[in-house]
């Protein structure tokens, strides 16, 4: 029996607090088919983190991360416009994009900083959970927790409050925009109210898991319980399950290949998407072939 | 609705059981039992190879040392395992270059309370300091000067003192004895590179690790890259430096082993030099117990001294 050491199980929690927000918001995305929009704010960081550090000049300054998810505020108004005002379609729109403002960093890198500070868009693209297990600890409820563990909590708890708050408006807008907006919710206020806490979840995911990896947070529980239920309640509830259980899972994977914490949460998660979509009850192959068996028996 | 729920939880729960039990692999990164009070031999993690060599030079038997990086890694691009970071949060110490070298690893290291930074003895004089367009760190490539290098002895036996009093007297030993060792080592490759006439003295390489080695040995060092292996150079620097070579009339540049052969045989093409059979160890030592002989002298390509003698060799034969 392989057991988990302390940091591993301080590792476990930071991946699902990280991984926990991303599945709560990946079920409305999915809902709402905009499920690359993810991708689009995640790849767009890089050029607001570059203009951020011209300004403050510190690599460890909290205000990049600001400016990466003002960027991604950026790159999902510049989405809308573009599939608003011309005739090219939302999927070519962000493709267009956040590959601007990707490709846009990769320049400022050089401009701006030239070679004088190393920071690379490796530094962005992937992330680390090992953090976690060096970083100095802070006394929680006579728990000596890991202080790098305490924002994404705050991100992590945020997120959950305000869906339970705007969890009707969500719903209702992500089902039915029109009868939202009859019923005075603005259309705009509740993408860029989403857009922007997606922003915020996804930029503060980068140092654990990096601006890739991340994607697959937002999307995989989602995607994987809606091919177990269609029910909106149970999809949110699946989809933290789904988060919980590829993040002990993963760990317990790293461990025993000796390999990448973050990628081995992902890979678990891809797992249980496979099982989703043999076995899951609402889509699953198994049981839509036994439907469609059972339907031949009816009609002999 | 409510069996689908708790078919799916059994799935979870039950996936989860199976790969717990699955694993075999409980590894205990560390050989000796645990315990260094109760008698056990001193854990020791090191980062780089070079390293590595120091701290097994100096601890001999009486240490159990966790390599962090094998052998061709490159430090610059290194990810951290999973076994690394339980070796580098369970070692009674650990050993590091510092200076940048190991990137991100490095600042998570210098959390630890156990971690000791080899090149902390040397003054800022004594480093090279950066070009203007790299004007954040010094060069760390510090091993490429092997008496500079050699002042990385005394925070190695004095951790190990600290920690192991009982032992103090051998670490001591070993410490002064590699010492002398070193400063040989340095009068040897000065002599060897005295071979090669003054104006031949320039050597072309894949990135620019090679610094304190030049200034060490008085040769001019040019590089693709730049102190990164992934730092990549522009075309305009890749003009540069055929015309250099052509302007020299070198006869050999030199592959690393550690980065790609390409950048530097396309330059050997375009500016009609030779490209080195041996390729050069820049940022790791080769492989522990791989030997190698020149001129009837043999020696361990894993250990730092092999390195700089076959570096060495290896310029002067070339170049010569």
């Amino acid at each position: 029996m392989m057991e988990l050491d302390q940091d591993s199980w301080w590792m476990v929690g930071m991946s699902f607090l990280v991984a926990l927000p991303c599945a709560l918001l990946g079920v409305f995305l999915i809902l709402r088919r905009m499920s690359l929009v993810g991708d689009a704010i995640s790849h767009s960081a890089l050029p607001g983190i570059v203009v951020a550090f011209a300004f403050v000049g510190d690599l460890s300054s909290p205000w990049l991360l600001v400016g990466a998810a003002l960027a991604g505020l950026l790159v999902t108004f510049l989405i809308e416009q573009i599939h608003r005002h011309t005739r090219i379609k939302q999927d070519s729109a962000i493709g267009i994009a956040f590959t601007s403002l990707f490709a846009l960093g990769l320049i400022l890198i050089r401009v701006i900083i030239g070679d004088k500070v190393h920071l690379h868009q490796d530094m962005v693209l992937e992330g680390n959970l090992q953090h976690v297990a060096y970083a100095e600890t802070v006394g929680v409820m006579g728990l000596d927790v890991p202080d790098s563990l305490i924002p994404a909590a705050v991100v992590a708890a945020g997120t959950v409050i305000l869906m339970i708050i705007f969890y009707r408006v969500l719903t209702l807008s992500s089902f039915d925009s029109g009868l939202a907006a009859s019923f005075g919710y603005k259309p705009a206020v509740v993408h860029y109210g989403m857009m922007a806490v997606i922003s915020v979840v996804v930029v503060s995911a980068f140092e654990a898991v990096g601006a890739i990896l991340v994607i697959a947070l937002l999307i995989l529980p989602g995607a994987t319980a809606y091919l177990c239920t269609h029910r909106l309640k149970l999809l949110l509830v699946l989809s933290v399950l789904h988060a919980l259980v590829s993040s002990v899972m993963g760990m317990y994977f790293s461990v025993w290949l000796n390999g990448k914490e973050s990628a081995g949460v992902v890979v678990a998660g891809t797992g249980l998407f496979v099982l989703a979509w043999m076995f899951g009850p609402a889509d699953g192959v198994v049981i839509k072939a036994v439907q469609r068996r059972n339907r031949k028996l009816d009609e002999v | 609705m409510k069996r689908d729920l708790f078919k799916l939880v059994a799935m979870g729960l039950s996936l989860l059981v199976f790969n717990s039990c699955g694993g075999k692999g409980s590894q205990n990164v560390w050989e000796s039992a645990d315990g260094f009070e109760s008698g056990a031999k001193l854990k020791i993690a090191a980062t780089t190879t070079m390293v590595q060599d120091l701290v097994k030079v100096i601890g001999g038997d009486d240490v159990e040392i966790y390599g962090v990086m094998g052998e061709g890694v490159d430090p610059h691009s290194y990810s951290s395992r999973s076994s690394d970071r339980q070796a580098l949060k369970s070692a009674d110490l650990v050993f590091y270059n510092g200076l940048h070298l190991e990137e991100t690893l490095q600042k998570n290291i210098e959390l630890l309370k156990t971690a000791h930074r080899v090149t902390s003895g040397m003054e800022k004089s004594e480093l090279v300091q950066p070009e203007e367009k790299y004007s954040a760190y010094a060069d760390p490539h510090v091993w490429g000067d092997p008496l500079l290098w050699s002042k990385t002895i005394d925070v190695v036996v004095d951790a190990l003192v600290a920690k192991d009093a009982k032992n103090g007297e051998k670490y001591k030993e070993r410490g002064d004895a590699y010492r002398k060792e070193l400063m040989d080592l340095s009068e040897w490759a000065k002599g060897r590179m005295r071979e090669v006439p003054a104006e031949r003295r320039i050597l072309v390489t894949s990135h620019d690790a090679f610094m304190y080695y030049a200034r060490a040995f008085d040769f001019e060092v040019k590089a693709i890259d730049g102190l990164a292996p992934g730092d990549k150079s522009g075309p305009k620097k890749v003009e540069e430096l055929v015309a250099f070579i052509r302007e020299r009339q070198l006869k050999m540049i030199f592959p690393e082993s550690a980065a790609n052969k390409k950048g530097i045989e396309a330059i050997a093409k375009d500016a009609g030099v030779a490209v080195s059979d041996k390729e050069l160890y820049a940022d790791a030592t080769g492989k522990v117990g791989e030997l190698e002989t020149v001129n009837g002298e043999t020696y361990d390509l894993g250990s730092y001294i092999g390195m700089i003698k076959h570096n060495v060799n290896a310029i002067v034969e070339g170049l010569k």
